[in-house]
């Protein structure tokens, strides 16, 4: 059994795979940020990704919708490899929603076109269904009377759920979060989590990078653990919880718990 | 529900302090200060003394000035013709109106400061008053007392009718209709005398008012301002996006069709037109116009690539047989050729629903049609009779070619900088390389070329104007420098902005044109309205090459008059105050609008 398939349960098992990487590597400049990662994630599997600062998170979950380019293995989306052809990139891109930690918002843009607007220019939605949509989402993040600000008038919880609103917009298959709430105040850290527990109840297929551990207990279907480029382990929370197997992730976990 | 029941807090008086007590506070705080203060005051007073001094000065003769006021406006227009200038003049004015109306333009001067500003100016001109030569006719120094004391009577009631926390403001159609009443009481009822000619002397009538030809046309030109902003602000609210669309489009193409049909009216050879260039752009637009609707359907991306592309390789071999001269073509032909290759190559970007390639192909024919119409009207001679063949010159020169090269250098600039700033090596390379080679060149050089050296390196039997080559020469100058602002811009918008629009699945296109181009002008606004400010001032180096603009007049044609041999310095002084106001009144709006947008997004 291959350690892309580690803690498999038979019910994740008899899923389909939304996201499989092989043996990926990645150099920036002579660095090497990922030795081989292997990692699948199933349909509406969430995946939580953990790991000390510099060890490849965050490269990891941007190769999968080509933010980084990786130069050896595969990376398979909903079944299309990612590879230079730019439509290949853009149908990707367009099926899988990422949330950054700087939320990065468009701040010339009202809260209201931020979220139409791939849907207008990308889906070729209409403008009055694409609002109608977008308000629905509003609702389902809790700030529909926001619409008509610009991001700069937000707070940082609000921002970050416009931010995940946006997403929402292009009806993702995949969602990938870099710790999401790693910018917030802690006070705003829970209504965020709030909304992406939610998504995950929904059975929205889902890669988080996060130290929120208890999120990481209550929701995940599986969790990665990550060092210097190498996945080191993956398994159920409860397995990562109670009786870790590799050293490294007992020391990382016992810091960080 | 705390916070609703709270009372509402209503925000503290400012604390009131008498005008003894600024004065003492900011002018007079310290002993440097006060030293400052009177140092600065001296020396502010002596200037403008010394400005008082040249403008009403003995032997200031500002005959030459008044008696050429046409000519520096609009050169050597036939006066038979003058007609055609009002109606030009109007139709802008026109616009002006709509524009301030339908965008509703309100600075929302409170009452208050309004007085107050009143109140200063009747104190500065008391103090001109004070400071007038005794030369200075006796009509002036009374009018500059009557204006101080009415100024100061109006301001002292109104700022203790209206009590201190009064946040009444001036609407604008009030404050549009004082200003317009104020300029036609003077124009109507100030005589501000005349010259006239006896015996070969000239002399001075005095008690005359201003020329009725020019007075009626100004007062329908200002009635229309001020009527015209009513009536903007009225469509404004009940069919806003229409309106505004439709001003703008007047606003980049109107001045056109002005010259070419209002100025210039061309002879059109009716035969010809109906032959050939009537056929031809209905074939480009039409033709053109089904193509992008075919095109644009969902999933034919590949296909308006590839037709792009072949477009484009025709296009671009028409312009290589016109450099060998293998086959003749209409210069037009290539041009919308080029042009067509580059909307089919923009198809997949603003492809979609039926709505939107109605509206993108109509844009495209609306597009051909404006422009085909302007090539013609340009190559077509003028109906006019004119002595001598710059028809335009004066101030509706440098401000229409200041206008032009802004409108044309700007978009220009863009493409410029988005190639020095590309991933491409080549668009890198050659955006660079343009970028410098400019910038390291004087503008009057750049001038020259185009005016002495371009028309030896092209094609046999294609000519190009003086003006043309002149436009050419500023455009290529400026489009260097507005991508250098612009670029400045660009490195200003931050990495995340680029990544979350490649997460969502934008195309480059798209990722440059929605989101990082709107980010990068904002930050560039500063930069770009001084590029067009030193380009308005620039153009007074038409003149070295032949053109007769505001500086030329000034410098060499009315010092050369027979009647006022030798007379540069009231002329000079005349453009300066010109220049300065036109600049100024740039500048001030550049504020407005930073200010405006920034209260948009505000971080
Ligand atoms: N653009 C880049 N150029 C060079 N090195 C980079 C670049 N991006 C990341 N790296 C390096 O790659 C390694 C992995 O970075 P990555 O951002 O993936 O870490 P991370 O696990 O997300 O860390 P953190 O928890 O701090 O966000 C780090 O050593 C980082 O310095
Ligand atoms: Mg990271």
């Amino acid at each position: 059994m291959s350690i892309a398939d580690q803690a498999l349960t038979d019910d994740l098992a008899a899923r389909r795979d939304m996201i499989v990487c092989r043996g990926v590597k990645k150099w920036f400049g002579d660095f090497q940020a990922l030795r081989g990662v292997d990692v699948t994630v199933k349909d509406r599997e969430v995946m939580v990704v953990l790991g000390p600062s510099g060890s490849g998170k965050s490269t990891l979950i941007r190769c999968i919708n080509r933010l980084e380019v990786h130069q050896e293995g595969d990376i398979v989306v909903d079944g299309v490899e990612l590879t230079n052809d730019t439509r290949n990139i853009e149908k990707i891109r367009s099926e899988v929603g990422m949330v950054f930690q700087q939320f990065n918002l468009f701040p010339h843009l009202t809260v209201l076109d931020n979220i139409t607007l791939a849907p207008i220019w990308v889906r070729k939605k209409a403008k009055a269904e694409a609002e109608r949509t977008a308000m629905e989402l509003l609702e389902r993040v809790g700030i529909p009377e926001q619409a008509a600000k610009f991001p700069g008038q937000l707070s940082g919880g609000q921002q970050q759920r416009v931010a995940i609103a946006r997403s929402l917009a292009m009806e993702p298959k995949i969602m990938l979060f870099d710790e999401p709430t790693s910018a917030l105040d802690p006070e705003m850290i829970a209504e965020v989590l709030d909304v992406m527990k939610d998504l995950a109840r929904g059975g929205m297929t889902m890669m988080v990078v996060t130290h929120e551990m208890g999120f990481a207990r209550e929701v995940a279907d599986r969790l990665v653990f990550m060092e210097s480029g190498d996945v080191v382990e993956v398994g159920t929370p409860e397995h990562f919880f109670t009786n870790p197997k590799e050293e490294r992730t007992k020391l990382f976990l016992s810091q960080i718990l | 529900m705390s916070e609703i029941t709270a009372p509402i807090e209503t925000r503290p008086e400012e604390p009131s302090h008498t005008a003894g007590r600024w004065i003492r506070d900011n002018l007079f705080s310290s002993v440097s200060n006060t030293i400052q203060t009177v140092v600065f005051s001296a020396i502010v007073l002596g200037l403008l003394r010394w400005i008082l001094g040249q403008v009403f000065s003995e032997d200031a003769d500002w005959s030459s000035v008044a008696t050429n006021l046409r000519l520096l406006m609009s050169y050597n227009y036939p006066t038979e013709q003058f007609v055609r200038i009002w109606v030009a003049a109007a139709a802008i004015f026109l616009m002006l109106g709509l524009s301030l109306g339908a965008w509703g333009i309100d600075p929302g001067f409170s009452v208050r400061r309004s007085a107050r500003t009143l109140i200063s100016t009747g104190v500065f001109a008391l103090v001109v008053r004070l400071l007038l030569p005794s030369s200075t006719p006796d009509a002036i120094a009374m009018a500059m007392i009557v204006i101080g004391v009415v100024a100061i009577v109006i301001g002292g009631v109104v700022m203790r009718a209206v009590p201190k926390s009064s946040d009444r403001r001036v609407s604008f159609t009030a404050a549009l209709g004082v200003m317009v009443g104020l300029v036609l009481a003077v124009v109507w009822l100030v005589p501000f005398g005349s010259y006239g000619v006896a015996e070969g002397e000239r002399y001075a009538v005095p008690g005359v008012t201003v020329a009725s030809s020019t007075k009626v046309p100004w007062t329908i030109v200002l009635l229309l301002v001020f009527f015209a902003q009513i009536l903007g602000r009225r469509l404004g609210v009940s069919v806003g996006s229409v309106i505004r669309r439709s001003i703008v489009a007047f606003w980049v193409i109107g001045p056109a069709f002005i010259i070419f049909l209002v100025l210039r009216d061309p002879s059109f050879d009716w035969a010809h037109v109906w032959s050939t260039d009537v056929p031809m752009a209905a074939a480009f637009a039409l033709g053109g116009g089904a193509l992008l609707y075919a095109l644009g359907r969902p999933g034919r991306d590949d296909l308006a690539r590839v037709v792009g592309a072949l477009l484009l390789a025709l296009a671009l071999f028409h312009w290589v047989a016109a450099f060998f001269g293998w086959y003749p073509m209409l210069q037009k032909a290539r041009i919308s050729f080029l042009l067509i290759a580059l909307a089919v190559l923009l198809v997949p970007t603003f492809a979609g629903e039926r709505s939107a390639r109605v509206r993108f192909a109509g844009a495209w024919v609306g597009f051909m049609v404006v422009l085909h119409w302007l090539i013609t009207g340009i190559n077509t001679p003028s109906t006019l009779e004119i002595s001598a063949p710059p028809f335009l010159g004066g101030l509706v020169l440098t401000v229409g070619i200041a206008y032009y090269v802004m409108l044309v250098s700007f978009p220009l600039g863009v493409l410029l900088s988005l190639a020095r700033t590309s991933k491409m090596p080549i668009f890198r390379v050659m955006s660079t390389t343009y970028i410098e080679v400019i910038r390291g060149v004087p503008l009057i050089t750049v001038l020259f070329f185009f005016s002495i050296m371009l028309p030896l390196f092209l094609p046999r039997g294609m000519g190009i104007s003086d003006l043309a080559a002149v436009f050419a020469g500023y455009t290529v100058f400026s489009a260097a420098y507005m991508a250098e602002n612009i670029r400045g811009g660009l490195q200003s918008v931050r990495r995340g902005q680029y990544e979350a629009a490649d997460a969502l699945g934008l195309t480059t296109v798209q990722r440059t044109t929605l989101i990082v181009l709107p980010q990068a002008l904002r930050v560039s606004i500063p930069n770009l309205v001084g590029q067009a400010i030193a380009t308005f001032k620039e153009t007074s180096l038409i003149a070295i090459v032949g053109g007769f603009d505001l500086l030329r007049i000034a410098n060499s044609t009315i010092p050369n008059q027979p009647d006022f041999l030798g007379q540069k310095r009231p002329g000079l002084l005349f453009i300066s105050l010109v220049y300065f106001v036109v600049a100024y009144t740039m500048s001030k709006s550049s504020q407005r609008l930073e200010a405006r947008l920034q209260a948009g997004q505000a971080r």
